[in-house]
């Protein structure tokens, strides 16, 4: 049957357009995806690629006319059709953005009273033939207006498997009211058996005389809907509605410290390598010859930042209008995830604690931070901060200072590397970390010193246990 | 219950039918003085003699044309090839004389006789040893094919092929002789055109016969391992078909998989998707699926050959897909 091409809504604010040129005559053979006008937005003039196969009977909109979205610009069928069979000047309820604006599809009507003069079609047989031959190849391609069997209208063919269709037509549902979750969106049985479960969708005209809203119960899932982009078999992708989740009260103070790092502080990142073959060897001595606790790598990185801390007190510190703040305290904050957001309680004068001390403090503070059992003045009064997510395989990044502090150091993950050693390419473990930190308390020398320092002591580590 | 291999249950078969009916012979390569390539006719030639239990010369043309001829004149030849590979040779006779004798002489001549033999791939055998013949023979009318995938099937089968009026191809399975299973003392009878359900089940439909049998079952195995029930029918008839039975199961599980030796284009399982879109269309929950050779002729290297073989593994692949189950 025939095919009314409508004007389509190619910009999010376009509202109506112009056809600046038609690509093809009446008679053409068209195929899916070729182009068959020009259009004028009010972004830009843009190709216009048919949805639909078929021959063009009838166009209905001359050049450079303005219409509405939606409004009928040609007729594509079968050669010898009667074009207006399709109803094309009179839009049909079918067409949804003309359901929506009844009172711009009247415009198209009178357009469609002056059709386009057909141009001469000089086509060889061949030309004719190719196009015959993939104009078949696509008839099976979902038509943008199409009647369904029982000639309800809808407005595209729903993926379903034929299991799928006979459940919905025996037990009344509408495909389109059910969330496909097969392949492209297919609505597969269990789909159905489900939304026989839940209870009657009612068919439009049902739901007229129940009320709009009764049949869906409000707590079901966003069902999705049929984008406008179809994939390579021509069914559309499905399209889910964007979800508002409301700010907890972390969310909320994470979103506002950050913002205003973010703004205050300029940042300066430094990277430096370190080969951690001795303090992964250290560490594990260490868990065998010392009960009590487990200590981590990220133990050792702890301590070695809090001694390299004492060493350059500048990192140790913070901004202030009137004078930096060199703190006398080293309390070294230890980054943990939570469910959804995170904190940072210090282990507190980390400098001058042992490993093992290091290690139960910060299982501790773990522990309780997802128990969220810590104290208020337990999550306060860090003066540097370390974030580890090398156990994600993150190799490095780049974090966010504190608020109140200097600096922040990223830690990434310990790899097994090529490092080239004296020539010689040799397997080492090795770990990037990263001094993010806030380039008005200093700057990237004392950074980079900083660094060396924490290098010789993760890559020396007996002296941590002095 | 006794407990047979398949190529014990073959001789049975054909010692039986010999003993009954002295109408019936066998011929073919290697079949008296060797016992048969596989042993499937261990014995007979000391049972029988020389008269019923023949040896020929590798002229597959020649003793298939001689089978016809001597069942047109009243006989029950049973003709062994060594592999249905080589029926190659002699397929103008089956194709052309075969099928076609009783049609064209209007019923004045039959052509009561089983051609049977090892029939697909079995181990590293190259590209022209290692095809499936059913696709072939079951495109033609005028020809019954069977395949068996167990000693019962293969015992009760080979008798009603031997007893049947019109030629039957019979398809073994190299790999497969050595199956053991629980064959009756008593004599029975298996009517063609009756599918077997070897597992019942009501998630997915996987129809199957011959040497896809195992690769189905063990395929059913591993899904069960994933709560997903396999119902596998081996059609053990490929011409005639048991389509009621197909369909029954297509309609109870709303999905189907087609495990088989063979190529995919055309062929047995072609013929099976055909059947159940036409007569289950609106009880399919997903586009059913088929899991069989590469679309090449078989390469000679082992593993080359396991890519193209269909396995369990792939099999399993295919349920899950069909279930919509990742």
């Amino acid at each position: 049957m025939a095919t009314v091409v409508t004007l389509p809504r190619l910009s999010d604010t376009m509202e109506e357009g112009v056809i600046a040129k038609w690509r093809i005559k009446v008679g053409d053979k068209v195929k899916r995806g070729q182009v068959i006008a020009d259009i004028e937005t009010d972004k830009a003039t843009m190709e216009f690629e048919s949805f639909d196969a078929g021959t063009v009977l009838k166009l209905v909109t001359p050049e450079g006319e303005a219409l509405p979205v939606g409004a009928p610009i040609a007729v594509f069928g079968q050669p010898g059709e009667n074009p207006d069979a399709a109803g094309a000047p009179a839009p049909k309820a079918e067409q949804p953005e003309q359901a929506d604006k009844p009172e711009k599809a009247a415009e198209p009507a009178k357009a469609a009273a002056k059709p386009v003069e057909p141009r001469p079609q000089p086509e060889s047989q061949d030309e004719v033939k190719a196009a015959e031959v993939s104009a078949a190849a696509e008839a099976p391609a979902p038509k943008a207006t199409s009647t369904g069997p029982e000639g309800q209208v809808d407005r595209g063919r729903i993926p379903a498997s034929p299991v799928a269709r006979r459940l919905a037509r025996e037990h009344d549902l509408e495909l389109a009211q059910i969330q496909g979750s097969g392949p492209h969106g297919r609505v597969v049985k269990a789909d159905v058996e489900q939304a026989i479960a839940k209870g009657p969708t009612a068919r439009p005209a049902a739901a007229a005389a129940t009320g709009p809203s009764e049949h869906v119960p409000a707590a079901s899932l966003p069902p999705g809907s049929h984008a406008a982009e179809v994939d390579e078999y021509g069914r559309p992708y499905i399209s889910r509605p964007d979800r508002t989740v409301k700010l907890s009260q972390m969310r909320k103070t994470i979103a506002k410290r950050m913002g205003q790092a973010k703004r205050e502080i300029p940042h300066i990142y430094l990277t430096m390598p370190i080969v951690m073959d001795k303090a992964v060897a250290l560490r594990a001595e260490f868990n065998l010859s010392v009960d009590g606790t487990k200590a981590s790598l990220n133990d050792l990185v702890i301590l070695a930042a809090a001694r390299a801390l004492r060493k350059h007190p500048r990192v140790n510190a913070y901004y202030t209008d009137n004078g930096i703040v060199e703190r006398g305290d080293v309390h070294v904050g230890v980054a943990v995830a939570l469910d959804d957001g995170l904190i940072v309680p210090p282990v507190r004068f980390a400098d001058q604690k042992t490993l093992k001390q290091i290690s139960i403090d910060v299982r501790d503070l773990g522990t309780r931070a997802k128990e969220k059992t810590l104290k208020p003045e337990e999550l306060t009064g860090s003066t540097f901060t370390v974030s580890n997510l090398g156990m994600f395989g993150i190799e490095e990044f780049c974090a966010i200072v504190n608020p109140g502090e200097a600096a922040i150091l990223a830690v990434g993950a310990v790899q097994d590397e090529a490092v080239v050693e004296d020539g010689k390419i040799v397997a080492r473990k090795r770990m990037r970390v990263t001094l993010c930190s806030d380039h008005r308390v200093f700057d990237g020398a004392e950074s980079a010193k900083y660094l060396q320092t924490l290098r010789k002591l993760l890559e020396s580590p007996l002296a941590l246990l002095t | 219950m006794p407990i047979l291999q398949i190529r014990q249950a073959i001789r049975d078969a054909m010692k039986e039918e010999m003993e009954r009916d002295e109408r019936v012979f066998l011929m073919g390569e290697e079949v008296g003085y060797y016992n048969g390539a596989y042993k499937c006719s261990e014995g007979l030639l000391d049972h029988f003699g020389p008269k019923r239990v023949i040896d020929t010369p590798i002229t597959e043309t020649g003793f298939a044309g001689i089978g016809i001829g001597a069942a047109m004149c009243g006989l029950r030849p049973i003709v062994e090839f060594m592999t249905f590979n080589f029926s190659a040779v002699a397929f103008d006779q089956i194709l052309n004389n075969a099928a076609k004798l009783r049609h064209m002489t209007h019923g004045q001549f039959g052509v009561p006789m089983v051609f049977r033999g090892p029939n697909a791939a079995a181990h590293m055998l190259g590209s022209t040893h290692s095809q499936a013949f059913e696709h072939f023979y079951a495109h033609i009318p005028g020809l019954k094919v069977i395949a068996i995938a167990t000693p019962y099937d293969a015992k009760g089968l080979l008798k009603t092929a031997i007893r049947d009026e019109n030629p039957v191809l019979f398809l073994e399975s190299e790999l497969m002789y050595s199956v053991k299973g629980e064959v009756p003392e008593e004599e029975y009878l298996i009517p063609f055109g009756q599918a077997d359900i070897k597992r019942p089940g009501d998630a997915v439909t996987v129809i199957t016969w011959g040497q896809g049998v195992p690769v189905a079952l063990k395929a059913a195995e591993l899904a069960a391992a994933e709560d997903l029930s396999c119902e596998v029918i081996d059609l053990r008839s490929i011409r005639p078909m048991d389509e009621a039975a197909i369909i029954a199961s297509v309609k109870k599980t709303n999905r189907a998989v087609v495990v088989y030796h063979g190529w995919p284009q055309g062929g047995v399982g072609c013929d099976i998707v055909a059947r159940i879109q036409e007569l289950a269309f609106d009880d399919l929950d997903a586009p059913v699926l088929r899991v069989c050779y590469e679309d090449l002729p078989m390469p000679y290297a082992e593993n080359l050959e396991n890519l193209i073989l269909p396995s369990p593994e792939r099999a399993l692949a295919a349920i899950r897909r069909v279930a919509y189950k990742r």
